[in-house]
């Protein structure tokens, strides 16, 4: 082939600024995420999952509109549901501000600590292409060569993770509380379910920087693809099928599962047990239902120790960033 | 691939022969105001090895030539220069910025070919410089704009929407290659950029990179241990062994000091020509190649040249100073180990 030096011109262009390069990096992690056939499968999985959060947000609010489907189908229910659905109707009616927002924190508890265990596989997935393939390809001193530091780098990198999260856990979270609302009978639903979605929103955010960083940590501990994807589900299933055992043992060990962190951390932020102590009080109707709930609940509905949840959280944040920085050096 | 004239929307401008004129015009600005390369006692240890041990150059744009044995501290030092490993102690600057503080605007100008293979997996060699330009702060359009052309460059066709990690060794070279300069650097460094090439491969990369700067006015450091690529294409020599300076001169000046040799290529009468030389008290080796070496110890070829026509010796070749630079490497090298 002949080579015909006359290609070459000179650039004189304006040079794009340094957030715009590290969104460069973020920007191309994602789509090559996206170019995963299970990752387009988990995507569809959670954003059908925001549908029917919906659809459940749509559901309480039809039982304030009194010939509405839901109303008409309740007489052909049997007698239990009839008068939880009564009790539920008559407290929306009476305490909208309460009742709206302890139904609405109620089901985004579920719904965010739901799509969590989707995102642990999206993470799974992604780990390789975060700094893995990168170490084993020596695409580090490419990276390092040009107008992006460490820093950079890793900014970079966290941005994959974090919108990967965005389109399979905030995007749907917001995207349920927007459109749930929306087809809410009142317009006051958005304004009395708006620390649903604070809660919502500080709990995904704080866990998708936590995940980010700890991604990050575990893809940088190997060149290998296998090895770090097997770290990442040790560190995930393992220290969680850990947790029972130790809660009758040693209960601290428990915070070696970051799951169990997470979910004490989702506890604080929600109170879902309080919700539901504020429902037993203002509807007597529902009271032995409630209070079984309580009683006798998901046991990870209750925090006992949520402050060393969050230390722990901390502590894991802290390692992991001195594992990438032993890990990244400028070559 | 050709852009139109007027391509100054995507910032590609102006035609080759202006553009010829505008690089050198940089070039012979950077030549009367500052040195692209400069250090000041630089040292970098591991541990209690010392890989340089007080570099002090001072390196005007040109195409470069860093030399040395395996282990000498080529790499060593343009991976400092570029911040890619911290140093012990000293100063360095390139392009007048001080390495240590303005890392990361420095790699903005300058380009790098590392020595070993290094790809982002799973992408195409189009894709992959297309990144490389964006990574150094190049607008998409532009980005992408610039890696045809770089690709076209160095002479990469339809391969370019290949995955790199199905491409030859020859084809990973070139890549890297458009990489280190998609972004139009100031300064390119090469880590031994013909490593794993064909002779024919290798003619073509060294055609190209000498034309960087000779066309283009990018400075060039060329780090290798092939004395034939330096001979070649740079005009600037720097030696380096056990992490120190031994040689820092033009290659101009080199050669110079290498006068007194030739070696000449006759048809027919080798061993009559021979006899002509000796004659005149001058040492001749008939070499493998048919070529015959003559230590004939004047400052120019004019008395060979007359030796030669009343020889009536039919020339065909005269080649002035041969091995000049493989003699002072050799001799720079093991007076660097000292005596014994």
């Amino acid at each position: 082939m002949a080579l015909v030096d006359t290609a070459y011109r000179h650039w004189t262009g304006r040079h794009q600024g340094l957030w715009w390069r590290r969104w460069v990096i973020s920007e191309n992690g994602i789509r090559a995420s996206l170019a995963n056939r299970w990752m387009r499968y988990l995507l569809v999985v959670c954003w059908v999952s925001a549908l029917v959060e919906v659809a459940a947000l749509f559901c309480v609010g039809q039982l304030l509109v009194a010939d509405s489907l839901i109303v008409r189908l309740i007489p052909n229910t049997d007698a239990a549901i009839q008068a939880f659905v009564k009790g539920l109707t008559g407290w929306l009616e009476q305490h909208p501000e309460v009742s709206v927002r302890t139904t609405q924190n109620l089901l985004f508890y579920q719904f965010t600590t739901f799509l969590l265990s989707f995102n642990l596989i999206v993470i799974t997935l992604t780990i390789p292409r975060l700094i893995t393939r990168d170490l084993s390809s020596h695409a580090i001193v490419i990276y390092a060569s040009k107008a992006v530091g460490r820093l950079d780098y890793v900014i970079g990198k966290l941005g994959i993770v974090v919108g990967m999260l965005t389109l399979t856990w905030l995007g749907p979270v917001v995207m349920a509380w927007f459109l749930g609302n929306l087809l809410a009978p009142d317009w006051h639903f958005f304004w009395h379910a708006r620390a649903a979605l604070g809660h919502a929103l500080l709990f995904v955010g704080l866990g998708m920087l936590f995940l980010g960083v700890l991604a990050l940590a575990v893809s940088a501990v190997s060149a290998r693809s296998r090895a770090t994807i097997g770290l990442w589900l040790i560190l995930w299933l393992v220290g969680n099928a850990f947790v029972p055992f130790a809660e009758h043992s040693r209960p601290w060990l428990r915070h070696l599962s970051f799951r169990h962190n997470l979910d004490q951390a989702a506890v604080a932020i929600f109170q879902p047990k309080e919700d539901l102590q504020r429902a037993q009080t203002q509807i007597p109707i529902l009271g032995d239902i409630v209070r079984r709930m309580t009683r006798q609940g998901p046991r990870r509905w209750q925090t006992d120790d949520a402050g060393s949840a969050f230390l722990a959280l901390g502590i894991m944040v802290f390692a992991s960033g001195l594992v990438l920085s032993s890990r990244i050096q400028r070559e | 691939m050709q852009f139109p004239e007027d391509s100054g929307a995507t910032g590609l401008v102006g035609t080759r022969d202006s553009l010829l004129v505008r690089a050198r015009f940089f070039a012979i600005l950077w030549r009367v105001s500052d040195p692209v390369i400069e250090t000041q006692q630089l040292v970098k240890r591991y541990g209690r090895l010392a890989a340089l041990d007080g570099v002090d150059i001072r390196l005007e744009p040109g195409a470069i030539g860093l030399l040395g044995p395996n282990g000498a501290g080529k790499s060593t030092l343009i991976k400092c220069l570029l911040s890619l490993q911290s140093f012990t102690s000293g100063e360095a600057r390139l392009l007048g910025r001080p390495v240590r503080k303005e890392g990361r605007e420095i790699r903005r100008r300058v380009g790098y070919t590392p020595e070993q293979d290094c790809h982002i997996p799973g992408m195409a060699g189009c894709e992959y410089v297309t990144y490389c330009a964006q990574l150094s702060g190049l607008p998409f359009r532009d980005a992408r704009q610039r890696a045809h052309e770089m690709l076209d460059f160095v002479g990469m066709g339809q391969e370019r929407y290949r995955k790199i990690e199905t491409y030859s060794t020859g084809m990973r070279q070139r890549l890297k290659l458009a990489q280190a300069i998609v972004h139009d650097p100031e300064i390119v460094f090469l880590d031994e950029p013909t490593n794993g090439l064909d002779p024919k491969g290798q003619g073509q990369i060294l055609d190209l990179i000498r034309g960087l700067w000779e066309v283009h006015g990018i400075t060039v450091v060329l780090s290798t241990h092939l004395l034939h690529d330096v001979d070649r294409i740079c005009d600037q020599i720097l030696l380096l062994a056990q992490g120190r300076i031994l040689v820092h001169d033009t290659l101009e000046n080199l050669k110079a000091r290498r006068k007194g040799a030739a070696e000449v290529a006759v048809n027919g009468r080798e061993q009559e020509t021979i006899t002509a030389f000796e004659h005149q008290g001058w040492a001749c080796e008939l070499q493998p190649n048919g070529r015959i070496r003559v230590e004939h110890g004047a400052g120019d070829l004019r008395p060979m040249l007359e030796v030669l026509r009343a020889e009536k010796a039919s020339l065909i070749e005269i080649i002035p100073s041969p091995n000049a630079l493989e003699e002072m490497y050799v001799q720079a090298v093991e007076n660097s180990h000292g005596p014994g």
